[in-house]
């Protein structure tokens, strides 16, 4: 499905795939691969969106969130193995971290059946690799120990013998020292001061430095056993890190699989995530755009900051629909809605509502309305709005989804009015569906499309209002506004801007004024004086 | 414990080993770490031969994913946070080791290093330090031990004036509300020349309080004039235990003797030269012992 960036930020697109974005880097990997579903994929989207909210039904949200901070702390294995698989001989830190990687998937499998999780479901384990690496485990850390190689234990053990004896061949030197020097060396090397110690240095003392006052000595060592245990340990160690390299990389395709497991997990149990917070229904996929109490969650989480009460939305769009009512009714939310919805259930999300039937959509386009990245742009508004409603209409479809936002207002209303009802025509002649906000009148009889309006302000309780502050307005804006979706009966579209512009504290004289200017009759001449 | 140096080769690493091995004869079990890369066999700027790190088997060690030996092969405990050279690793010597060492970039990083160090041993951490670096270390309960060398100074006189004036830098006293004068000005940042100026010319008699004492940039004279004029104070004081000296830098041989007790007496600390086996401590008159 196509979304260009204007589209994604009005219908929320941008805030849906941060909100649904994985815990972990497998998930994250998962969601880069995983394309939207379009047209034909109805089967498989049902499908994902249908385990979604199972899923979001079946794990309590503690047990989800413990879930998904596992797969945040799941290690990645992917380049370790991979350089297993090319031949390289890996370190003591791979084996450590290829161990906790098979360690994680155990600790996530045993939350996924404590949390009740479906068998089909349960986070793949590698237990092949965690076999390979179990001599090393000594609780959580890993160690190179003496069961990977035959000759590690007898090599390490000789390296050991040696490291005792030169330490004894210290001590003997240093009581030599003691005896001839009168000196306690503080360690292999040190200072033996000439005015007190002229004489030749005994043999087992090499010098490193001299100056007029002092001369500086090390313990002349025999390291040659200690060398060769070195030599043989490393030896040994090497052959047990070859031999368990290769192991670990015929293990390849299977940690790889099991990455690719734990991203598909969390991709479902994200979507889960987001589910529970926001609900969600599985969608009757169809040739129809309609839903119950849908939610424009990112709409409804800005106003729950603000401590505001979002109205959920039910509307039905056959086809083409113009959308008329109030300024600061909900008409570009309810736009926005329609194409977040729509998102959802091509990215496999369960949409936001109680009940929807929805297409999968092979495109979603917003036009008109504010864009304030447009204005660093050359082209007027209109003539922004006129070059995007011209590719628009060029690849219209019955996969597309239009959503028109005031669409022409920023030219002649006459004019503009003709051109958007041309623009509905040509629209519903693609057998588009198209959603047209407007202040024009009779555009939907115009186009023949249907009409569909915002209940709008309820009079009575507006009557009542004396808001003095703009917070308060808005207050009693939102009580008084009734934003639910309504067949319009007549052609006009009344806009309710007088009653809002006294509302919102304009000068109420000049509000009078522009009442008795609207209310006179059309072919009455204006007053003088 | 951190062992921190006046300057580059003078003898801080020499100084790092001897507590190791110290701790080693006694039986100690220790952490180590390093809050820049050490260990190596050669400097990286100048190729002069270093001394390597060398540490007992059953040493807690946490270093770069990057710097963890071959051979012989260490105990892998758990892994932390990322520097350049791959995830801070925390492992166990099981068999004498030599190695470099090293720590991650950031002091809130080594904070938490030295934090876990601390959790996972029940003997001392042991931080082979920088002294520009010790900044995260500042207000706990960490012993500095300060590296003096010829490498700092041609002459013992001048070695034991550079300990001197950077352990009186690092030493600046904690902030104390009973003592505090009438007019206290907090330096948020460091306080450099300009500042110490201004403070000078516009704050004498003040208590004038920094973060920590590496947030001292100013040097010799006007350090001096500007903590005769203020009462010169800071957040989180750092605890200086010692000095080490070590009487040979590249072209210099200082006596051995004489260094250890010139630095005891200008510092007021005892000072320890590790490889001499010479010790000395300030004595009230003027004289060391």
């Amino acid at each position: 499905m196509s979304i260009d960036d204007v589209t994604a930020a009005r219908i929320g697109d941008d805030w849906l795939r941060a909100a649904v974005a994985p815990a972990g880097a497998f998930g994250r990997r998962y969601d880069e691969t995983a394309p939207a579903y379009g047209p034909g994929d109805e089967g498989r989207a049902s499908e994902e969106i249908a385990e979604c909210v199972a899923l979001a039904q079946q794990l309590a949200p503690a047990a989800l969130d413990r879930l998904r901070g596992a797969l945040r702390a799941v290690p990645e294995p992917t380049p370790i193995v991979v350089r297993a698989r090319a031949g390289d001989v890996l370190g003591d830190v791979d084996f450590y971290e290829l161990a906790r990687f098979a360690g994680t998937l155990d600790e996530l499998a045993r939350l996924w059946n404590d949390a009740g999780g479906t068998h089909e479901r349960t986070p793949t384990r590698v237990e092949r690799l965690r076999s390979l690496l179990a001599p090393g485990r000594d609780g959580d850390g890993f160690y190179l120990a003496d069961a990977f190689g035959s000759g590690l234990r007898a090599a390490r053990a000789e390296l050991l013998r040696a490291e005792n004896d030169l330490e004894l061949q210290r001590r003997s030197i240093a009581e030599r020292v003691r005896e001839t020097l009168g000196v306690v060396p503080p360690g292999d090397e040190f200072v033996v001061m000439r005015d007190l110690h002229p004489d030749p240095l005994p043999p087992e003392l090499r010098l490193v430095r001299e100056t007029p006052a002092y001369r500086v000595v090390t313990f002349e060592l025999q390291t040659d056993a200690r060398d060769g245990g070195f030599a043989r340990v490393a030896a040994a160690e090497e052959a047990a890190r070859r031999e368990l390299s290769s192991r670990i990389a015929a293990e390849h395709d299977d940690v790889i699989a099991a990455t690719r497991a734990l991203g598909a997990l969390d991709h479902v149990l994200a979507r889960a995530a987001f589910v529970q917070r926001w609900g969600g229904c599985v969608p009757e996929f169809a040739s129809a755009i309609a839903f119950e109490d849908g939610i424009l969650a990112p709409l409804a989480e800005q106003l729950a900051a603000r401590g505001r009460r979002y109205t959920p939305l039910t509307l039905e769009l056959p086809g083409v629909a113009v959308l008329t009512g109030p300024n600061m009714g909900g008409k570009s939310a309810a736009l926005a809605t329609t194409g977040f919805l729509c998102a959802c259930a091509a990215l496999g999300i369960p949409p936001p509502a109680r009940a929807a039937r929805l297409p999968l959509l092979e495109r979603i386009v917003w036009l008109g309305g504010d864009d304030s990245a447009r204005q660093t742009r050359l082209l007027s508004s209109y003539a922004d709005e006129v070059v995007r409603a011209r590719d628009v209409l060029a690849t219209a479809s019955a996969r597309c989804l239009i959503l028109v936002d005031e669409f022409a207002r920023t030219t002649g209303p006459r004019e503009g009015r003709a051109l958007l009802i041309a623009l509905l025509e040509a629209l519903r002649s693609r057998g588009a569906f198209a959603l047209a906000a407007t202040h024009f009148d009779g555009v939907a009889e115009a186009a023949k499309v249907t009409h569909l309006r915002i209940a709008g302000l309820s009079v009575a309780t507006f009557a009542a209002l004396d808001a003095r502050d703009l917070d308060a307005a808005l207050d009693a804006i939102n009580a008084a506004m009734d934003y639910r979706i309504v067949a319009a009966e007549a052609p006009d579209s009344a806009s309710d801007a007088l009653a809002l512009a006294e509302l919102l504290g304009f000068d109420r004289t000049v509000v009078a004024r522009a009442r008795a200017l609207y209310e006179r009759p059309a072919d009455e001449p204006p007053a003088r004086g | 414990m951190v062992v921190v140096g006046t300057a580059k080769n003078t003898g801080k690493t020499t100084a790092f080993n001897a507590l190791c091995a110290v701790a080693g004869r006694r039986g100690i079990a220790i952490a180590v770490t390093s809050l820049g890369r050490d260990g190596e066999p050669a400097d990286a700027l100048d190729g002069e031969a270093k001394p390597r790190v060398r540490f007992a088997a059953g040493t807690l060690v946490a270093l770069p994913a990057g710097l963890v030996p071959r051979t012989p092969a260490l105990a892998i405990l758990e892994s932390g946070g990322p520097t350049a050279l791959g995830a801070v690793v925390f492992a166990r010597a099981m068999l004498p080791v030599t190695c470099e060492i090293g720590g991650p970039p950031t002091a809130r990083a080594m904070r938490s290093v030295v934090r876990r160090l601390t959790a996972l041993t029940d003997g001392p951490v042991l931080v082979d330090g920088a002294i520009d670096r010790i900044a995260p270390l500042a207000g706990g309960d960490d012993a500095i031990v300060l590296a003096a060398g010829a490498a700092s100074g041609a002459t013992v006189s001048a070695v034991a004036a550079t300990a001197a004036e950077t352990v009186a830098r690092l030493q600046l006293p904690g902030r104390d509300p009973s003592r505090e004068r009438a007019r206290v000005v907090a330096i948020d940042g460091a306080l450099d020349a300009g500042s110490a100026q201004d403070l000078i010319a516009h704050a004498a008699g003040a208590t004038v309080v920094v973060n920590d004492p590496t947030r001292v940039t100013v040097r010799g004279a006007l350090l001096a004039a500007l903590r005769d004029a203020v009462d010169l104070r800071c957040e989180r004081p750092l605890r200086i235990v010692a000095c080490t000296t070590s009487p040979l830098g590249r072209g210099v041989a200082l006596s051995a003797e004489l260094l250890v007790k010139a630095v005891a007496q200008a510092t007021g600390l005892p000072a320890f030269d590790v490889v001499s086996d010479l010790a000395a401590t300030p004595m009230p008159n003027g004289a060391t012992p």
